[in-house]
Order: C-alpha cells, then structure tokens, then sequence
C-alpha cells in the first residue's frame, strides 16, 4: 500500500485522468442522488397537525387514479365513530374541492394545486392553522383565505412553476404591480370554480394557504371524501390499532411515513419527471466514469510498462502487480471521490432550485442532507473506478519482467484476447437490445434505445484497433507524399493503443450526441404529423392557466358542457378505472374497458362514481369513447371539469379560457412536451460531452507528455517546433475522426433500432432525422480540445528551452 | 575446479532461440555453465553473442527454449510465473545497465523493495546498512533523478544484495559510467565476493572490469568458446576479445 501511495504522489500527472474522471462521476452522481432522495413524497403540511390519517381503501386496480372516496354521508359517519375513540380529539373530514383565485379576470396560482384548494373550515384544524383576522365562514358564500391567497399576485407568481410555464399571458399580470391588490377580511375576493366565476365575501384570513368555506358548502362542491385527519392526544400508536378496528375494510389508517402518500398526483407527477432525469444523470455518470477510467488507465498502464516489467525483475508477483495497480486506483478514486461527493451534494441545492424552476421538482421543494448519497457515490466511484481499471491490471500484471529493458514506444499488442471476448459480445448485447425494442412495453424503450447504443459504443471502443489501422491507411492516404503526412501516418500506425484511447471518449460523446438527439428529433417529426392529421380547421376553447374549463365557461360559448370524471366499473369479478365523459342517456363503455371486463351491451354493471356512490348500470353501448349521462357526472362528480371543447362560432370571452385554432393547440402541446425533451437533452449531452471531453484532453495531454523523447529525437533530425505541432495535431485530429466517424456509425445503427420501434409502434413509414449541428458542434468541440492539449506540452517544452 | 557444493547456478545444454522459422535466432546454443558459490565470473563476447541472454535466463527473467537452468538446486523449468518470481526475489539479484530503479521510490525504498515484496520487513538498519556498504550513506531519502549515475547503480547493486541472493547478476553494471564510478562500482562487488562470499555473474565488455573477476568467459554466436582465469590481467583479456571479433567478423 505505501508503494503505490509512493507512485500516486509521484506519478499523478498519469493519474489525473482517472482522479478528474472519477471525481465527476462521483459529484454527478451525488448530487443527483441528493435530489432524488430528497424528493420525497410528503403528506400535505396542511395536515401538519393530524399524526393520523385514514383514507377510503386503496385502488383494487392499483392506479392510484382509482384511489375509491367515502360519500359525505360515510365519512361523516365514520369520522363520528373514529371522533369517539380515547386518545383521539377531533376527526375531521376534508372533503376538497377547486377553487382559483381570479384577478382581472385572470386564473392565478398552479393550476394542478388549484384543484385541492378548497377545504371545509374545519379541516384547519390539521394544521393548527388560526384566524389571524375576522371570523370563520357561516354561510354560503363566505370564505375565509389563506395567506397565499392574500398575498398579490406578483408575489404568487414567483413560486407558480405552471404560471412561469404558461409563458406571456401570466407574466402580463405578474409583471404590472398593483393590479393584485391585496385581500384582507371584509372585502371580497374573485374565485373560479368548477361551476364557474364567483365572487365571494372574505370573512377572515388564516395563517396557512388555501381557501375555507363552511363544511356544508365543501361537502357540496366535493366530489366525496379523500382524507380524514384525526388529530390526537397521548400515544399515536394506541389510536392507529384503535382507528384500525373500528375502520375495518371500509379504509386504510395511515401514520407517519405512510401519510405521505396523500401527496397530490400532480406533485407526485412532477417528482417523478424529476426522478426520471436524475436517473439518467446518475446512470449515464456511472457509465462515462467506467469508460473513461478504463481508457486512461489502459493508457497509463502501457506508458508504465517499463517501471511495471522493473518490478516484476525485482521480484513482484503478476498478482502483486495488480494488487498494486487496484490499491492505486482505489487511493486515487476514494481522494477524488472524498472531494467529488461533498462537491456534487453542495452542487445540489443550486440544482434543485433551477429544476423547481422548471417544473421539474414541485414549488417549495428543498434540498436536505443526504448522507446515504454521499457516502453511496463514493463506494460507487470506488468500485467504478476499479471495475474500468480491470482490464488494465490484468494486462499490466502479464508484463514480463524483461520489459523493464524495452523501451515502451511501439505498441506490442493492441487487441487483446480479453477485447476480442468482450467487444464482440457487447457488439451481441447491444443489437438484441435493439432486436427485442419492439417488445419491450413502450416506457422502457428509450432507456432500452440508450442501453443498446452503450453496449454498442463500448463494443466499438473495444474492437477500435482493428479498425484504426484501415481508417487510419485510409484516411491519411492523400497526404501520404508529406513528411508530416508519413510521420503522423507511422506514428499513428505504431501507436494504435494510443489512437484507440484517444477515439474512445470522442466515440462515447459523438455517438451519445448523436444517438440522444437523433431518437427526440426523430420522434418529434413522427409524432408532429400523427398529431396534426387528426383534427379538423376549428377553434377549440381551452383552460387558460386552469385545470379545466368551468361550467359557467362551456355554457357562455351556448355549447353542453363535456364533462370528464373517472369511473371504477366492475363486472364480475374484473374492476377496471377509466375516463367517460358526460353525454347522452346512457353508459357507453370504450371497446378497451369493455374488453378488460368482458362486458357488452346489454350487461349490468356495477359503476362507482368519484363521490364514492354506487350505482348497477346496464351497458347500453360500446363504442371508440366512453360516456355517462351528464347529470349523473353533474350528481356524482360535482368538481368535474370540461377539458376542452370545439367551437362552432367565435368565442365568448370568459375568464379562465381562451380560444385557439386547433392546430396550434396541438402545437402547443407538443412544444410543451418538446420543451422539457430539449432540456433533458441539454441536461445529458451537455453532461456525456463535457465529460467525455476531459478524457479526450487529458488522454492526449497525457500521451504527449509521454512522446517528449520522441519528439526530441524529431528535433533532433531537423523538425522545427512548427513540424512537430503539425504532426502532433495531425495525429490527434486523426484520432478524432477516427473517434467520430465510430461513434457516429453506432449512434446511426441504433437510431435506426429506435426508429424501427417507432414505426411498428405507430404503423407508418418515418424519416431517420441525424441531426447535423449537434453533432458537428461536439465533434468540433472534441477537436478543439484534442489540439489544444496535444499542442500544450509541445509548446511548453519548447518555450523550455528558448 | 573440483566441489561437492551445489553450484550456484548451473545451466544445462542451455538453448533460446527467438522467432520462429525463416527469422529464427539462437542466442543461446547448448550452453553449459556452472557458477560456484563465491565466486566472480565475468562474461565477455562480441555485440549479439547472447551475454545478456545467458544472464536472463540464468536469472531466471527469461524461459529457455530448451535444456535446463537450476538455481540454488532449484529447476525453473516447470516452475509457474507466480513460484518463479519468488525464487527470484529470493535466490537471485539483478543490476542492468540502467533504469534500474522505480522512480517513484527513494533510495531506501528501493533498496527495500525485494524484501517487502517478499512480504518481510526490513530489519531495523539493514537498509541503511546496505546503503552504507555502498558507500551512500544519507542519501537514503534521496529518489532516482536526484542521484548521479554512479549513485544509482550502486542504489541497485545495494538492492540486489540486500536479500542475500545466491547469485548477482550483472549486465554491464559499467558500461553507462565514467572511469571513476565504474571503478568504484566493480570494487563494490569485489567486495561482496571477498566479504560476504556473494556469487557473482557479470556481463562486461571492458577487460580492465574483467579482470576483476576470478574467471572470465568468453560467449561467440551462443556458445562458450573459451575460458581465462581473471588474474591473466586485462591485457591478456584484450586479446583474445579482439580475436574473438576478428573471428566472427570474418565468419560473417
Ligand atoms: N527479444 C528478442 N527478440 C529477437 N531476438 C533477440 C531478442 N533478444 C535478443 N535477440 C537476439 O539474440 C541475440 C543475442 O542477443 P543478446 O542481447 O544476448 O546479445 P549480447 O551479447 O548481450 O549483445 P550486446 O553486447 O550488444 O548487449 C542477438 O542476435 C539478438 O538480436
Ligand atoms: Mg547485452
């Protein structure tokens, strides 16, 4: 161990490589495990002070959308019987409803947040929330605020990621001031609702966020009870056995960690967009952090070939060779790692903040101490670091003891048996992977698209030697009559292990570029025409920074509203969830649900609707859509909301929408989806590039350094420094052709996987999109590093001796 | 030379032929060889008569291609790389002629090398000691590029002694140094000899560093053409190198 402590402290030029490479990894991966285990789900602080939590039980389907409700009647009945238990003080029912504040005219606030908003003035309690002023709701139409709502709308606007998101028309009215004067008791305040605008008197403010109306006036707007809050006296424990016995099957008590899974969908949702990008963060920094660990430790090994042949002639064992070389690997990836996590974890809070800006982590999210990524990322660093290592070692420990009398400079073998094994078979890896895509179910394909384009690439890294000689003959073939063109098509030639290096980083950030970019463009061009062939030249009348249109908006337009609500079906002994929309007479199951229930027209179906009411249906149709008679939605789901509808004349102007052409709603939409695709794409090639970048240079700072006595010998016979920096960049421009004409040819062999699946998927002939400027701007980018730091030690060296 | 000791090394109808077919070399053709106990042997010949490879095989860096090469009693022949290596790092030095030492290391940890390969610890002052008997006292904490030449060879010739081989192997321990260095290198080994009984082999092109040697042997187109005791003095040495060459040249 104090040997090799002795070669890093000595040799830590060669081992800058791997300690620069895993240091990255490690902060990469830290910080991003930072914020995945920070965004937890978290029950709602409204419930602050209600340890307890019983819900309706859980969704038979396992979609949390068919999460069941009680009925007001049964959660008023229950919460009377848990209200009664020793240890318990108050259980209270929130039964939430939509509410979102108007101003001139304007829904403000998220729009997703909005439609938990409303809660029944009892319900305060769970959070120990108090009246700062005025009095609690008595009547219809009073309402008592929370102090997001009075606060203006400027200071609202900030914390709003989906009022950001909604572009112009939010920050019109974020921007002009005093318009969202503030709401104090006494005055009255503009709301939307499902029904439509309101205008209700404020009889009080209270020190937390929501709106509260009398509990009779919520158990109306409700569409059936979610929650009921127990809050308790003495041991909690004690109350969750007793609340268990008297809920029975008829709902779930929850404490403690278990609570958290009231978190809204929307959060939820949000959270995991987030998750899914630190995911790929995490894996493709463990992925590029193996890759360039085992090329320049490959590299470093071969240029230690002398020193490594002296001690085996001095008497090391192969297995203590390679002991060695892995306690050196580990001093110096467990230093970068030491330095690297607590760098990624201070990173992260930075991080977390712009992904709250972007919708990618919910309002209020902050970034908490994660000592489990920390210490994680490093052992990850550890082990990633010796597993790209591996093959060096071996290689190193094959070393005969006479090499420490060889001068290093010809390459003696640069395919290995280990490459020939290896290459071949992620070569096999990778294209089943890319076989099989179209059987894998649709959400695992692009991590599929991404796992066959790795193996693909560290099968070409891996079998590079062989084709470097072809490439190289090629491709320097009209210089060959130069002495710079021979010297740097020899040098190259003698130095494939070196080439071959050098490519693999470029070949890693050109194909991943390619690849990446390809798939989203290729996609978009597909989904851009599937989308816009459906609809007919109309305007559509859509929410406008609300989650759904109000009654009140469908009838200005003198059109019925079509009200979405979700229903639970079952037949027999099959219960399947599923959107209808309120129209017509009768139900009408879609040809899906009815197949997954076995049911046809004619049966007599058992529908639970969202208030937690039942009802037997016969089925009077199955067609392409499911529908439900629009007052049983009205009855049932009095919270429903219109998503959008098609407009026969001009709009009537009302607040909380706005009319659009058709097509450029659907633009809209795919824009929007296009917009956290781009930043997802900005967010890991700019991580592969800037990554695979500080291998390329340091993998040539590293062998140039090493040629210094060749290059001698180059001046020597009559180089200028000039000639020397012509061959040196002629022969690191040639490795990076080389790396990315390689990584350009499997990004395109996997991009035509990816657009296979798309075509089976959709049934249709696409086109294959390369994208052209990114993948010039990365290769130029490789080059530029590449020149930069082949030219840096020649230039050092001879301003050395001037 | 009579002995009912076990030579310390002994090579047996010795071959190494590198290459195959067309491009086959013989560096080594029947070669047999036995190096007492306590002796000094010096090894001369023409350029590419096979002196570094009789060294290397001898000690054990190199596999024969045919016969056979014991150490201290030992037969490396079907010994494994692994069993191999600890024979060497316990029965036999090494000096080349250069970039004898890990960079890395100090003096002192050079020298110590072997022994904490071999997983022992040096025993206190045994290191130092030896830097001392090659005349380097207080440079122990000094690395490789802040040493001369000379220093660093007898940083080497410590290192090889200081495990107490049976036989030290030399290849041209001289030839990279000025007059006065090698001159102090090659009492150096004399001394061993005297001293401690050190068996050594050394390959040398200089029939002044020959002439240190107890017996000189002389090595043309792989095979041992001749013998001379070293006392015959460099003179002597000289003369028959040069017909040695001149036969060679001539055969070629
Ligand atoms: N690794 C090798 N591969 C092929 N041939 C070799 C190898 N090593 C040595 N030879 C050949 O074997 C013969 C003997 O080489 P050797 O190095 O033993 O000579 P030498 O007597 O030590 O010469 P010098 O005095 O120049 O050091 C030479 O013809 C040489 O070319
Ligand atoms: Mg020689």
């Amino acid at each position: 161990m104090s040997a090799a402590w002795a070669m890093v402290r000595h040799r830590f030029a060669s081992f800058a490589g791997t300690f620069v490479a895993v240091f990255l990894g490690v902060a990469v991966v830290s910080g991003s495990a930072t914020l995945y285990l920070s965004s937890q789900p978290q029950a709602p602080a409204r419930y602050d002070q209600a340890p307890v939590l019983v819900t309706p039980p859980n969704a038979e389907t396992g979609d949390t959308r068919d999460q069941q409700a009680w009925t007001a009647a049964e959660a008023s009945a229950l919460a009377a019987r848990l209200g009664s238990l020793p240890g318990v003080m108050a259980a209270v029912p929130d039964p939430w409803f939509y509410v979102q504040r108007l101003e001139a005219g304007r829904a403000t606030g998220d729009d997703q947040a909005a439609l938990i908003d409303g809660h029944p003035w009892s319900a305060a309690t769970l959070g120990a929330y108090r009246l700062t002023d005025g009095r609690a709701p008595k009547a219809k139409g009073e309402v008592v605020i929370g102090t997001d709502v009075s606060a203006t709308a400027t200071a609202r606007g900030g914390t709003a990621p989906a009022a950001a998101a909604a572009g112009t028309t939010a920050s019109v009215a974020a921007g002009s001031g005093p318009r969202g004067s503030a709401v104090t008791a006494g005055t009255t305040v503009e709301v939307l609702t499902a029904t439509g605008p309101e205008t209700w008197q404020v009889t009080g403010t209270v020190d937390g966020p929501g709106f509260y109306v009398t509990d009779g006036e919520a158990a109306r707007r409700a569409s059936g009870v979610r929650v009921i809050g127990l809050t308790v006296t003495g041991d909690v424990q004690k109350v969750v056995d007793a609340a268990a016995a008297e809920v029975g099957s008829s709902g779930v008590v929850r404490s403690g960690a278990e609570r958290d899974a009231l978190e809204p969908g929307s959060i939820t949702r949000v959270r995991w967009i987030g998750a899914q990008l630190l995911i790929a963060l995490v894996s493709l920094g463990a992925f590029a952090t193996v890759f360039v660990v085992s090329s320049t430790c490959a590299l470093s090994a071969a240029q230690r070939r002398r020193e490594l042949g002296l001690l085996r002639a001095v008497g090391a064992t192969p297995g203590q060779v390679r002991r060695m070389m892995y306690a050196e690997t580990s001093l110096v990836a467990l230093l970068a790692g030491l330095i690297g996590a607590p760098a990624g974890a201070a990173a992260a809070p930075l991080l977390g903040d712009a992904m709250v800006g972007i919708g990618l982590e919910p309002a209020g999210f902050t970034v908490t101490w994660q000592p489990t990524a920390l210490i994680g990322s490093v052992l990850l660093g550890l082990f990633v670091a010796l597993a790209g290592v591996t093959a060096a070692t071996r290689r190193a420990s094959r070393i005969p003891p006479l090499d420490a009398l060889r001068e290093a400079a010809a390459d003696p073998r640069a395919m290995t048996p280990a490459r020939w094994v290896m290459g071949p078979l992620c070569a096999i890896a990778g294209g089943a992977l890319l076989a099989g895509m179209p059987t894998f179910p649709l959400e695992m394909r692009s991590s599929a698209g991404l796992g066959a384009a790795m193996f693909l690439l560290c099968a070409a890294a891996l079998l590079s030697p062989v084709l470097i000689v072809p490439l190289v003959r090629t491709v320097a073939r009209p210089w060959r009559g130069t002495a710079t063109g021979m010297l740097v098509r020899e040098g190259t030639l003698t130095g494939v292990r070196r080439v071959a290096s050098t490519a693999a980083p470029v070949l890693a950030t050109v194909g991943l570029t390619v690849l990446l970019a390809g798939t989203v463009a290729t996609i978009e061009v597909a989904a851009g025409i599937d989308e816009t062939a459906k609809y007919p030249a109309a305007d559509v009348l859509v929410p406008d920074g609300t989650p759904g249109l109000s009654a009140a908006a469908v009838a200005a337009q003198g059109a019925e509203p079509a009200l979405t609500t979700r229903l639970l079906i079952t037949h027999g002994d099959t219960t399947t969830g599923g959107y209808a929309t309120g129209r017509g007479d009768g139900l009408v199951l879609d040809q899906f649900t009815a197949s997954e229930l076995g049911s046809k027209a004619g049966d007599v179906v058992t529908v639970r609707f969202a208030d937690g009411a039942r009802a037997e249906l016969p089925v009077d149709a199955v067609e392409e859509e499911a529908s439900i008679p629009q007052d049983l939605v009205r009855r049932h789901d009095p919270d429903a909301l219109t998503s959008m509808i098609v407009l026969k004349d001009t709009a009537v102007p009302t607040p909380g929408a706005r009319s659009v052409p058709i097509r450029d709603f659907v633009m809209e939409e795919i824009e929007e989806e296009g917009r956290l695709v781009d930043l997802f794409l900005l967010a890991l090639i700019g991580l592969t590039a800037g990554y695979t970048a500080i291998a390329v240079g340091n993998t040539l700072l590293m062998a140039t350094t090493a040629r210094r006595v060749e290059f001698q010998a180059l001046r020597l016979a009559g180089a200028g420094t000039g000639q020397v920096l012509r061959v040196v960049s002629g022969e690191a421009l040639l490795a990076v052709s080389v790396g990315a004409a390689l990584g350009g040819l499997v990004a395109v062999i996997s991009l035509a996987g990816v657009r296979a699946a798309v075509e089976d998927e959709i049934g249709r002939d696409i086109d294959l999109v390369i994208p052209w400027g990114s993948t010039a701007a990365v290769t130029a980018l490789c080059a530029a590093l590449a020149l930069t730091a082949a030219a840096f030690p020649v230039l050092r060296a001879a301003r050395g001796r001037s | 030379m009579t002995n009912n000791a076990t030579p310390a090394v002994e090579l047996r109808a010795a071959t190494r032929t590198y290459g195959t077919g067309e491009r086959a070399v013989t560096a080594l053709d029947r070669v047999d060889a036995r190096f007492e106990p306590g002796t000094f042997t010096a090894v001369m010949g023409p350029s590419g008569s096979g002196k570094s490879t009789l060294l290397h095989c001898g000690a054990g860096l190199d596999r024969l291609t045919g016969g056979e090469v014991i150490i201290d009693g030992v037969p490396v022949g079907g010994l494994s790389e692994r069993a191999l290596t600890r024979l060497r790092r316990s029965r036999v030095g090494f000096v080349f002629q250069a970039f004898n030492l890990v960079p890395a290391l100090t003096a002192a940890q050079n020298v110590a090398l072997p022994l904490r390969l071999a997983g022992r610890r040096p025993q206190p002052g045994a290191v130092a000691g030896m830097l001392a008997e090659v005349g380097l006292t207080g440079r122990e904490g000094h690395r490789p590029s802040e040493l001369s030449g000379g220093q660093q060879q007898r940083v080497a010739i410590a290192r090889a002694l200081v495990s107490r081989p049976a036989v030290l192997f030399a290849d041209e321990p001289t030839g990279s140094l000025d007059a006065a260095s090698g001159a102090a290198v090659l009492s150096l080994l004399r001394a061993a000899v005297d001293r401690h009984r050190q068996t050594i082999v050394m390959v040398t092109h200089d029939p002044v560093a020959a002439a240190t040697a107890d017996r000189v042997l002389f090595l043309a187109d792989g095979r041992v053409v001749g013998e001379l005791p070293g006392s015959v003095g460099a003179e002597r040495i000289a003369l028959h190198t040069a017909r040695l060459e001149g036969a060679t040249a001539v055969a070629r």
